[in-house]
């Protein structure tokens, strides 16, 4: 990889994108970067006087027509050099790489498509959409699709990126300091922002997602569960086999089919707390387990704290503990007071009252001292996704792909 | 608003398509195109598709013939597989089954009509245990693959309704229901032509607000400085171009030229007329 921080690499492809012409001749080098508007029509500021020239009278949301990425068909997966594989998981294995024109090295996703009936599985779909969608300095980089010699072999090439937040929670020797933990969680919050405003939900938001190179940026990954939702949101039922465990919010957990972004802020929050406590909140064997411990730690929840608790389909068979105040004081002692409402806001009952992302980037608990840590003070670490073997920290996993493609499909028998 | 931008076919795409680089003459492929987004539309209707997947189903039919000929595939085969493929991306997937049974409806129909136009049509169903499905399955299991590979994955579609709606407004037509639902129908109509493929949103409906204004005869400010497309960064040779293609569907056909597309829906009748025609030339 170069010497240079994200943001300055980053501004170094658009200016290759800008020097591209419209018509296309021979094989170009990266086609899945990211097309930016020009800096002159990115900014957000409202129209400037009328007596001001400006260079172009064409609205942001009007990009010159060369803008426009061409229509183009996948690569081969011969164009990258395979090194070492990173991981497997239930999707596919992923293997680092390195493109042979560009020298970059890159993650490789192969996805599994053998025992699919009914076409591309569109678990991949939503995954691959939503990445292409949401591209964001915090969100992994989809760099393009390539394939291999039959229809079956799909890879996604992603940037790579050093650690997941995970193994270096689990790893390093001391916690994160505050000003660090405000870092990570302004861009977590900022990338989770962005996927909500481009109607997408995450739905699998945990450490092990969240990956971490070594200049002090965390970048969301892995949209194997996300889905793009409307407004009204939920339209065709959703399915409640989403988020890891430990991350699920309670109305998921009591059976809510029309959730919504709320869901997301939620496993946010347990990120927080994981990031101050070092391992995670809710280490719960199963769901009722996982509902004690909610109702300890943020107290029964009331008609007050949540008023569509009992209407919720599950609720009837949730017996409910006595009322008692909650104990996040207890359970995060040197947290600042703003920090505690950060907390408590992300992990709040009531899905309409939870703090969404974009007011909880303005939170007073980020500007208090100490104050976020710029991204390029932060230590770096020995990668194990590079080479280096390393035990592998005990994660669950989320509710498997196939289950969530049949639930959705499940008045859909195969022909 | 998306970061993304929709892809858009370039300069020398538009110039020479796979299709025409093989022999196919530009009447011919833009016939085909609209025969194929004809049958799009009619398995939509007859599965009570929502329109957004049938709309997107289209748009990428369309971006796919920029980079395939229609020697190499079918107008039938990649219609199927679209609306497929955009049934998944528009979250409401439809059953391989029932998608199959109505293309094999459509293309029976479309075989019927060809062979006694005037005889009265009645679909034979598929046999339970005949090669039929199996053979419209694997098709439509490789189109939607081909698609997906051929587009580069890039299967990001932005539909111009909403679009429509915020200009009408900010032209004040909103209350003239006539001129709505014309250039509603315009926006649809177009679906059959690749302009989707050509132009981005916001000239596609100006062009559907200039042919609706046009016709009704609703005057709208369209001197020089003061002409209403700019408001959407609109320009003028580029809507008028998409309002060629949008009349260019309307134009008086000959039943000869009609049914010749019918007779084309797949690759091999495809491949079998540019061979006579390539015999007939020498």
């Amino acid at each position: 990889m170069s010497d240079s921080t994200p943001s300055r690499k980053r501004s170094k492809w658009d200016e290759d994108e800008e020097d591209q012409p419209a018509v296309v001749a021979g094989p170009p080098p990266k086609r899945r970067t990211k097309h930016k508007p020009p800096p002159d029509s990115a900014e957000s500021t409202p129209p400037p006087p009328p007596n001001v020239p400006r260079p172009s009278t064409h609205s942001r949301y009007v990009p010159p027509r060369t803008h426009h990425p061409p229509i183009l068909p996948s690569r081969s997966v011969y164009c990258y050099e395979r090194l070492n594989q990173i991981e497997e998981g239930s999707y596919g294995v992923v293997f680092r790489a390195r493109d042979k024109q560009t020298g970059d090295i890159v993650a490789l996703k192969k996805l599994k498509l053998d025992e699919e009936k009914n076409g591309f599985p569109i678990t991949a779909l939503r995954e691959i959409n939503a990445l292409m969608s949401c591209r964001h300095e915090n969100v992994v980089g989809v760099r393009e699709v390539v394939v291999g010699d039959t229809l079956t072999q799909v890879f996604v090439v992603m940037d790579f990126i050093e650690h997941d937040l995970k193994s270096l929670l689990t790893l390093m020797p001391t916690p994160f300091l505050q000003s660090e933990i405000k870092t990570l969680m302004l861009q977590l919050l900022s990338a989770v922002g962005h996927c909500h405003s481009n109607w997408i939900l995450h739905r699998d938001l945990k450490t092990s997602n969240l990956l971490m190179n070594n200049r002090g940026t965390i970048k969301v990954a892995d949209f194997g569960l996300a889905r793009r939702y409307g407004d009204p949101v939920g339209v065709g039922g959703m399915t409640q086999l989403v988020v890891t465990l430990w991350y699920r919010a309670p109305e998921i957990l009591l059976g809510a089919t029309t959730y919504s972004t709320a869901v997301d802020m939620w496993s946010v929050g347990c990120i927080f707390a994981e990031l101050i406590l070092k391992e995670p909140l809710f280490q719960a064997k199963g769901e009722i387990e996982l509902l004690g411990m909610i109702f300890k730690l943020l107290g029964a929840p009331t008609s007050n704290s949540w008023p569509e608790y009992s209407t919720l389909p599950l609720s009837k068979t949730i017996s409910l503990p006595s009322p008692q105040p909650h104990q996040f004081r207890q359970k995060f002692q040197y947290l600042t007071s703003a920090g505690i409402d950060l907390l408590m806001s992300l992990l709040t009952y009531d899905p309409e009252r939870r703090i969404t992302a974009e007011d909880a980037l303005q939170h007073p608990y980020f500007i208090e001292s100490p104050l976020p840590k710029h991204p390029d003070l932060f230590g770096s670490f020995p990668s194990a996704a590079a080479g280096e073997k390393r035990r592998k920290p005990f994660s669950p996993s989320a509710p498997a792909r196939a289950t969530d493609y049949k639930l959705l499909t499940e008045d859909i028998p195969d022909p | 608003m998306s970061a993304a931008l929709y892809p858009l076919a370039t300069l020398a795409q538009i110039e020479r398509t796979p299709s025409r680089e093989d022999g196919i003459p530009q009447d011919l492929e833009d016939d085909l195109r609209a025969y194929g987004c004809k049958l799009i539309h009619q398995a939509g209707i007859l599965l009570r598709q929502k329109q957004v997947a049938v709309a997107t189903a289209q748009i990428l039919f369309h971006r796919f013939w920029f980079v395939t000929s229609m020697k190499q595939f079918g107008i039938g085969d990649i219609g199927m597989g679209a609306l497929y493929l955009a049934s998944k991306l528009e979250e409401c997937p439809l059953r391989m089954r029932d998608l199959i049974n109505v293309y094999d409806l459509l293309l029976q129909r479309a075989a019927h009509s060809l062979t006694q136009p005037n005889g009265e049509f009645k679909y034979a169903v598929m046999s339970y245990f005949g090669s039929t499905f199996y053979e419209l399955k694997d098709a439509l299991v490789v189109s939607e693959m081909q698609i997906l590979k051929r587009l580069g994955f890039n299967v990001h579609v932005v539909l111009p309704y909403g679009s429509l709606i915020n200009y009408l407004r900010v032209l004040g037509l909103t209350t003239q229901e006539e001129a709505c639902t014309r250039a509603w129908g315009y926006l649809n109509d177009a679906l059959q032509t690749p302009v989707y493929a050509l132009y981005p949103v916001p000239t596609i409906v100006s062009a559907a607000i200039l042919l609706t204004t046009r016709h009704l005869g609703i005057p709208l400010p369209s001197t020089a400085p003061h002409c209403w497309w700019e408001l959407f960064d609109a320009a003028w040779e580029d809507v008028w171009s998409v309002c060629g293609h949008i009349m260019r569907l309307y134009r008086p056909r000959s039943e000869e030229e009609q049914m010749r597309v019918v007779g084309m829906v797949n690759k091999k009748e495809v491949r079998k007329w540019l061979e006579e025609r390539e015999n007939g030339a020498g």
